[in-house]
């Protein structure tokens, strides 16, 4: 294949730079909703993307059919002439041959079809069969092995194998017009145990169904907010991450004032990170998919903003290093700044001491999601607590979360000694039209002053 | 034909066996930060297959052609397993005639393109230097084959045309998105109307008007709009009717809206979005009401939903998903509306719309992009605020239906239809 892409990229003619990248993916999947399965089978994806680079445009020429690379790679270089008219800022990168390659410990495509059918039908029952309040559940089922092959113009070719398995379970209750549903989600990049021996959430999420039914919504306000380990990746991800992808600031004058490196973002011992070489994280890659080796990124560093995250145009642009962060969903689109695995380092203090003086707060558990408009965010958490009087009290549901990032990073008061990564279950983060793509995140408990809970009031 | 080849193939182990296929041509232009930034070629082929073996379905799918003997022998390996079909494959019938092609979309190419998107993004730059603007213009063109083994054949050649204008406006740590866009079969559309309605967005938010918390009228556009029908459009979902998980799975034939509302799902509209003659099932598209003036009339569904439940499918596709929806208009220009309104807001764009409990109906959504009403104006942009309510219970609380309609498009929820402004009559605001 090596050979076969710099072949191809001989056409590369009149550009500055050129790349191209060739994905070969299989999945297979099995979904039931309700008593039946509903769907089961079996996918193949080929595909690539060329990209060439000149005066500042970029032309991008994509496609399934691998028959005639050169074609492609003509047409990405014609397109770019047609719009480049300015100046190039392109990082440069030391050239690397490399092929990473996949360690399974259970190798998901050996174990027959019927078996993961089995597997499912078994999580299905523990739900349905779990109290008459039950109305009726879904399983996903997906797993996928792909293979990136990447080379560019200056002399770097990388194979990496891909592997992803992942498994989300509802249990959807109801009580007349009252309908709620409850999620567990798991996976693993290294391999099929990653979805197996899940029976004892399936049982818990059918018994949170039903004991949402007979929650009330929270009622709408500002509270004291304790986020527990998964939301809390939620809110870093949506509220601050999105913020530190720098094609949201490099061409942009006035972000820049806003994200100026070493203003005082949060509290002290805040440290807000994103790491795409973190062994086994959803967002790892050994190399970015510009052929940026990854790292380890601080972006807030004792509550002080000191990096963003960069591909190698927005790092030029901005004269700042190279992070590894330029990725894209598959071969349909080109890379763009992404985050890998983001994560608020963890602190000190234990959840009994942090709700221990809050008279009433709100215990926000589990996420749904979360959006973001730059400084605006809003995220879902699937249920929570309400805190009175220093304990948990009653369930509560319908919490939504939202706010303005600077002013909630702010005051953020308390950070958990209990750092936790989210399940690695289906689903992503949506940039422009790129979703889902594959992103770990994480953080310990924190505690969030002044924090505005959408709802009825 | 692939199609008829795959369903050749796989008849020799399957009794039934139907094929689709889309092969897709895209070219497109992208502008960023008040520059050209990138323009694309793009070529797509996606093949689904399911076949029917021993009463049990399997489906495979592949973007190679070459990999015809592949794709089938893996459907065939999923029917192993498969689930029990509870339909026949539909026999061959006459489709409707459908505008989905205009030939005037062929000879478009970049630098034309290019000049259309240069045009919009420097009307929003005369409008306010400050803003730092985008645009995109897609083009495609696409042909589907469906072929299946009792015979039904079919094939459609569509174009798509897409544009839209952005801009971005940062004052202080105030940040403010807007833009408008378009999507239909044909080249007709009015790049200046679209620069105009995105900049109107802006000069509507030039102040920032505060809010207090408590019940307010609430003025959907539209585009915002997406709240309320995004609850409907999964409720309607036959499947989740079937299985009981849908608020309205009883309601078929019940008042369960204001009267005043009708809304019908219209596959048939001339160069619509979603306009088409036959779904993935190679089923006729049909127009289906889904509200009557305030009376539920139809849930969706597939082909194997549909036998599930005893009922005929409607056209929707595997997937289920609604076509061109289309929103009767009602009997009060938009400005009357306004201006009957002495305290309230003009919602357009949420943020968390797929949060909180959509199916059923419970919605607690960010206002991105809201305005408020004074005294019959609207008199700036609301920030920080929340509009929070149950879906249904506000189509019952709808108190006006405008004259005007707009064409709306929102993929990500699969939404797409013609719209009116609806005012409904209280809604809880929270505000920091």
């Amino acid at each position: 294949m090596q050979d076969r892409l710099n072949e191809a990229l001989k056409a590369a003619l009149g550009v500055e730079y050129a790349d191209i990248r060739l994905e070969d993916k299989t999945n297979t999947w099995v979904n039931f909703r309700g008593p039946d399965l509903d769907t089961i089978g079996s996918a193949r994806t080929v595909g690539g993307i060329v990209r060439a680079l000149y005066k500042g445009g970029w032309g991008y020429a994509t496609f399934n059919d691998l028959a005639d690379l050169p074609k492609r790679v003509s047409e990405a270089c014609q397109t770019a002439r047609l719009i480049g008219t300015d100046t190039t800022y392109y990082t440069p990168v030391e050239p690397v041959v490399d092929v990473v390659k996949a360690k399974l410990i259970k190798d998901f495509r050996t174990i027959p079809l019927a078996d993961k059918k089995e597997l499912m039908e078994e999580y299905n029952n523990i739900i349905l069969k779990h109290h008459k309040k039950i109305q009726t559940s879904a399983i996903r089922y997906n797993d996928s092995f792909k293979t990136i092959y990447f080379a560019n113009s200056q002399g770097t070719y990388i194979q990496e194998e891909v592997p992803d398995v992942n498994l989300r379970i509802a249990a959807i209750g109801r009580d007349n017009d009252i309908v709620q549903t409850a999620v567990e989600t798991t996976g693993a990049t290294d391999g099929y145990q990653g979805v197996e021996g899940f029976h004892e959430k399936a049982r818990s999420a059918a018994q949170k169904a039903v004991d949402l039914l007979a929650a009330p919504p929270v009622t709408g306000g500002k509270y004291t907010v304790v986020t527990d380990q998964i939301l809390t990746g939620v809110f870093t991800h949506e509220a601050f991450g999105h913020l530190s992808e720098s094609d949201f600031v490099y061409e942009n004058p006035r972000m820049q004032e806003i994200m100026v490196l070493g203003k005082r973002f949060g509290v002290e011992n805040l440290n807000i990170i994103d790491d795409g070489s973190l062994p086994g994280g959803l967002g790892t890659h050994r190399y970015d998919y510009e052929g940026v080796p990854t790292r380890k990124n601080y972006l807030i560093k004792d509550g002080i903003l000191v990096g963003r995250l960069h591909s190698r145009e927005t790092a030029a642009k901005m004269k700042e290093p190279l992070t590894g962060n330029a990725r894209a969903v598959h071969f349909q689109h080109p890379p763009i700044v992404r985050m890998t695995n983001t994560y608020i380092e963890q602190g000190t203090v234990s959840f009994a001491d942090m709700i221990k003086d809050i008279k009433l707060g709100v215990y926000a558990l589990n996420a749904i999601g979360g959006q973001t408009a730059m400084e605006m965010f809003t995220f879902s958490a699937a249920y929570g607590q309400m805190i009175r009087d220093g304990q948990v009290a009653e369930l509560v549901r319908d919490v939504v979360l939202t706010g303005n990032v600077f002013d909630t990073l702010m005051h953020i008061d308390q950070i958990g000694n209990d750092l936790k990564w989210n399940p690695n279950g289906p689903g992503g983060c949506g940039k422009y039209d790129q979703y889902p793509l594959r992103v770990g995140f994480g953080g310990p408990h924190i505690r969030i002053q002044d924090c505005v809970v959408g709802g009825q009031q | 034909m692939i199609v008829q080849d795959i369903v050749e193939k796989a008849s020799k182990v399957a009794q039934g066996v139907q094929a689709v296929m889309l092969t897709q041509e895209t070219s497109a232009v992208d502008f960023d930060n008040n520059r050209l930034k990138s323009a694309q070629s793009s070529q797509r082929t996606q093949i689904e297959v399911k076949v029917i073996v021993n009463g049990k379905v399997g489906t495979s799918t592949t973007t190679d052609p070459h990999d015809i003997d592949g794709v089938v022998s893996r459907a065939l390996e999923a029917a192993q397993f498969g689930s029990q079909a509870h339909f026949e494959l539909p026999e061959s019938q006459t489709l409707e005639p459908v505008k989905i092609f205009d030939p005037a979309l062929l000879p478009l190419a970049k630098p034309e393109m290019i000049r259309m998107g240069q045009q919009m993004m420097d009307m929003i730059l005369a409008y306010n230097p400050e803003i730092l603007a985008g645009a995109s213009i897609y083009k495609t063109i696409s042909k589907v084959e469906y072929a299946n083994s009792r015979g039904a054949q079919y094939s459609a050649d569509h174009t798509d045309f897409n544009v839209s204008a952005v801009g971005q406006l940062v004052r202080g740590t105030d940040i403010l998105f807007a833009g408008q866009n378009l999507a239909q079969k044909k080249r007709a559309i009015d790049t200046e109307e679209i620069a105009t309605q995105a900049i109107e967005y802006f000069r509507m938010a030039e102040n920032i008007a505060p809010i207090e918390p408590g019940e307010l009228p609430v003025i959907f556009t539209p585009q915002g709009l997406s709240a309320l029908m995004l609850s409907l459009t999964l409720a309607v979902d036959g499947k989740s009717a079937y299985l009981g998980a849908s608020p309205l799975r009883d309601k078929l034939g019940q008042q369960i809206t204001s009267s005043s509302l009708t809304i019908i799902d219209d596959p048939f509209i001339e160069y619509g979005a979603n306009t088409s003659a036959f779904d993935n099932e190679g089923i006729p598209r049909k127009v289906t009401p889904i509200i009557e003036k305030g009376v539920l009339r139809n849930f969706i569904y597939d082909l194997d939903t549909a036998g599930r439940a005893g009922v005929k499918p409607t056209g929707h596709g595997s997937n289920r998903s609604l076509t061109n929806l289309v929103i009767n208009p009602g009997d009060l220009p938009y400005e009357t509306m306004l201006r009957s309104i002495s305290k309230g807001l003009l919602v357009h764009e949420f943020l968390g719309l797929d949060q909180g409990n959509p199916i059923n109906g419970d919605f607690s959504v960010n206002l991105f992009l809201a305005y408020k009403i004074e005294n019959g104006k609207l008199v700036g942009r609301v920030k920080n605020a929340m509009l929070a309510g149950n879906a249904f219970d506000a189509l019952k609380d709808i108190t006006a239906i405008s004259q005007q309609r707009e064409w709306v498009s929102m993929p990500f929820f699969s939404i797409s239809g013609l719209f009116p402004y609806i005012q409904v009559g209280k809604l809880s605001v929270t505000a920091k």
